[in-house]
């Protein structure tokens, strides 16, 4: 009784796989269509071997397959929205655009650390950096700051050019790859000259500036995707075991 | 359940698990090769991109991979990661653990450079006494150097300097530039060698095991590679007390699998596979395992400009080149305050001067670089760390890794051998700099941590005493005559060389003597 019962849900399924794909395919086609959904179970994502393999399966497998990306240009988000600065205090981020328009200008053809959103998305960076990159750039800050108001008795962010000039001078030292100065000021001045550089020259609004002058695209590298990236999600969703199974004994 | 047993299992698909696998399947031996990484898809995997598309700008997700000096936004997603695959390392005893894990390893992403070892470095203790000399000399890998330099297709000048033993080179008779003729004069007037560099120039854009060594393996149709396969234990026959496979796991779905294997080769890299067979608890009767660990010192140098080469007036042939500078201390004279030796790599450029060593800023620095364009002239050290009994791992057993394999701990110290090293070649490239005419703009004693240089070398050893190392000269395990170790974990001590080509050499000698052994029925 059961067996029958099961043989007729087969055909019940295959009548209504039929009707629901014969309006979207040939009737060519419809002859081999895929099981629908209330067919019986057999198994997720198991197909009948014979409607697997039938020469409709394959070509529309195959023709899936041809199927290209079309060309849709993208932007970067740069180019119509600014980045909310969220993580210096405003005395701070004061500080901080001040030394990027000194660091860097801009130039006849460049733009400017402004117009690149440089302080916007160095604050962005540094609020997700760890600790010591914060206190470093929190301390620093804070003590250009205080500089100024000894030195000139104006917050930095007022400094004219020659006032902060005094103020940053002193502490530029060359320096070789992976060994910046060590000395904590130093240090400050001269990595938040390296970050607000390298923030600004690999902006989207630096590249277009050097595609208006017919300049080739800056900082073009070879960039390597996640290489099958499925153990990262297994992992961070806990969904795999890190220890083994308990093994039972088989006779 | 159906027993499958394998000939030769391989744990490792970098350089020398792939020279294992060629040499063996030539000798009609089929080989099952395992790596716990994916098969890399050049065309799927990587493509070019201007730096402006990417979400950090360059900089990189914020402490992704803090160890890892080498690591930018372009290439994170090629090296392991740190949460994953965790290890550990006092404060005060930092170590850059920097690991690959896909199929080909390391060997897809190294430096190139390639160098014979001397006996300077095989018969060390004979000549300042300090550690234990190789169980073999120069003579017994000369055999297998020009076959294997065949292969990676080296380049390099025959100079007939015996710290810097001559190979079987695509001769590289290129002139030096202005510049660097100048350097070399310097050089001779210090008494220092100016030399040629050496460098594998593979084929296809490539010197890795992927394309220069498993394809031959693959050809044989005597090779079976499985990606994707973590193996968690080397397992043990209890009646015979040999190596008889391993356990392993799929990286992404954790099935665990057992492999019955007649010989194991571990070649899954330095520290990956002593902390393999810590795991296994095989292979320690000496207790050297895990101990002895070196590499060599990278970082400290020098920045200079040449200043005929400045405000454009370098025309051609001022700058421009390379040279290596091999060892040329503790030689015939003993230096004052360090023992063995360090390399020089020294880079003379025609193209933009980097920022960070002038200092200055806004218009000043863009002036300054326009300047300097195409002036600069630098060195970078390759110096030989001792290996000390203390610098060594060991296996930790509360924290796991995300397939619940214990990680390491890395205890390792550079001493004031390598800091005095390290002042000797600074105090000496910079003489040798203004001899020749350049300014000097920076001068760096520092050097990176321990592991930069990724050429992790010991913890392994090889003895001819098993009461002294883990191996004897033919890369076999004291222990189990049926497992051979092949990466540089066998490695005595550091050298100042890369040690790439001497452990394909190795691994070639090895798995020729494991073949004629399983011929024989001895193994």
């Amino acid at each position: 009784m059961k067996r029958r019962d099961f043989v007729k849900g087969l055909a019940v399924a295959t009548a209504t796989a039929s009707t629901a794909l014969g309006q979207q395919q040939s009737g060519a086609q419809a002859q081999n269509p895929p099981p629908a959904a209330n067919a019986v179970d057999q198994g997720t994502m198991a197909v009948p071997p014979s409607a697997a393999s039938s020469p409709q399966a394959i070509s529309r497998v195959q023709r899936d397959a041809q199927v290209r990306t079309p060309n849709i240009p993208v932007s970067q988000p740069d180019v119509v929205a600014v980045t909310e600065a969220r993580y210096f205090t405003p005395v701070r981020f004061a500080t901080l655009v001040r030394l990027c328009e000194l660091m860097m200008p801009a130039s006849d053809d460049y733009p400017s650390t402004i117009k690149t959103g440089t302080p916007e998305f160095l604050d962005f960076y540094i609020g997700a950096s760890p600790g010591e990159q914060q206190t470093m750039y929190n301390t620093g800050l804070d003590r250009l700051n205080a500089d100024s108001m000894k030195q000139c008795n104006i917050p930095f962010e007022k400094a004219d050019a020659k006032q902060a000039d005094a103020l940053i001078r002193p502490h530029l030292k060359g320096w070789m790859n992976d060994h910046p100065p060590v000395e904590g000021h130093v240090r400050f001045i001269n990595l938040a000259h390296r970050d607000i550089r390298t923030a600004t020259i690999n902006s989207p609004a630096w590249a277009k500036a050097a595609e208006a002058l017919g300049e080739r695209t800056p900082g073009v590298g070879l960039y390597w995707h996640p290489i099958d990236s499925g153990t990262q999600t297994w992992v961070n969703h806990g969904m795999a075991q890190a220890t083994p199974t308990t093994k039972q004994k088989h006779s | 359940m159906a027993q499958k047993k394998v000939d030769v299992l391989i744990i490792g698909s970098g350089h020398t698990g792939g020279m294992a696998a060629k040499i063996l399947t030539e000798k009609g031996i089929a080989c099952t090769m395992l790596d716990a990484g994916p098969m890399l898809n050049f065309e799927k995997d990587r493509e070019l991109k201007p730096v402006y598309e990417l979400p950090y700008r360059g900089f990189d997700a914020p402490g992704r991979l803090p160890h890892v000096f080498q690591a930018s936004e372009f290439n994170a997603n090629q090296w392991v990661d740190e949460k994953t695959i965790p290890y550990y390392h006092p404060p005060d005893q930092p170590y850059n653990w920097v690991r690959v894990r896909s199929v080909g390893g390391r060997s897809p992403f190294w430096g190139r450079q390639s160098f014979r070892h001397s006996d300077y470095e095989f018969k060390s203790k004979d000549h300042d006494g300090f550690g234990e000399n190789w169980p073999i000399s120069l003579k017994d890998l000369l055999p297998y150097y020009p076959r294997v330099e065949d292969i990676f297709r080296v380049t390099g000048h025959t100079d007939g300097l015996p710290q810097y033993p001559d190979g079987k080179f695509i001769e590289d008779n290129s002139p030096w530039s202005g510049a660097m003729q100048r350097f070399v004069n310097a050089g001779q007037k210090h008494g220092v060698p100016v030399t040629k560099a050496r460098s594998s120039l593979g084929k296809d854009g490539m010197a890795a095991s992927i394309n220069l060594v498993i394809p031959d393996a693959v050809a044989t149709g005597k090779l079976t590679t499985i990606p994707n396969a973590i193996v968690r234990q080397i397992t043990v026959d209890k009646n015979t007390g040999l190596a008889d496979g391993a356990l392993f796991v799929d990286r992404l779905s954790h099935r665990e699998m057992v492999l019955k294997a007649r010989v194991v080769i571990v070649a899954a890299g330095t520290l990956e596979t002593t902390r393999l067979l810590m795991i296994s608890n095989i292979c320690n009767s000496s207790g050297a395992l895990g101990h002895y660990l070196t590499d060599q010192i990278y970082g400290a140098g020098i920045i200079c400009s040449v200043p005929e080469a400045r405000d454009g007036k370098g025309g051609r042939g001022l700058m421009g080149g390379g040279a290596l500078i091999p060892r040329f201390r503790n030689l015939e004279t003993k230096s004052n305050g360090f023992l063995r030796g360090y390399a020089v790599n020294v880079s003379c450029s025609n193209g933009p001067f980097g920022a960070r060593a002038l200092p200055f800023y806004g218009k000043e620095l863009d002036q300054k670089l326009q300047s300097y364009n195409g002036s600069s002239f630098s060195t970078n050290i390759m110096g030989e760390t001792l290996g000390h009994y203390e610098n060594h791992v060991t296996v930790n057993k509360q924290v796991v890794d995300a397939w619940g394999m214990p990680t390491l701990n890395i205890y390792t110290k550079y001493t004031s051998n390598e800091t005095n090293m390290a002042k000797d070649y600074i105090d000496t490239m910079s003489a040798m700099a203004e001899a020749a005419g350049f300014d000097i703009l920076v001068k760096n004693y520092e050097f990176n941590p321990p592991g930069y240089s990724i050429h992790e070398q010991g913890t392994a050893r090889m003895s001819d005493d098993p009461k002294k190392g883990v191996v004897n000269q033919w890369n076999q395990s004291h222990d189990m005559k049926n497992l051979f170790i092949t990466d540089a974990s066998v490695f005595v001590s550091a050298g100042w060389q890369n040690p790439t080509i001497t452990m394909c050499t190795l691994a070639m000698r090895a798995s020729e003597y494991l073949a004629e052994e399983m011929r024989k029925g001895n193994i």
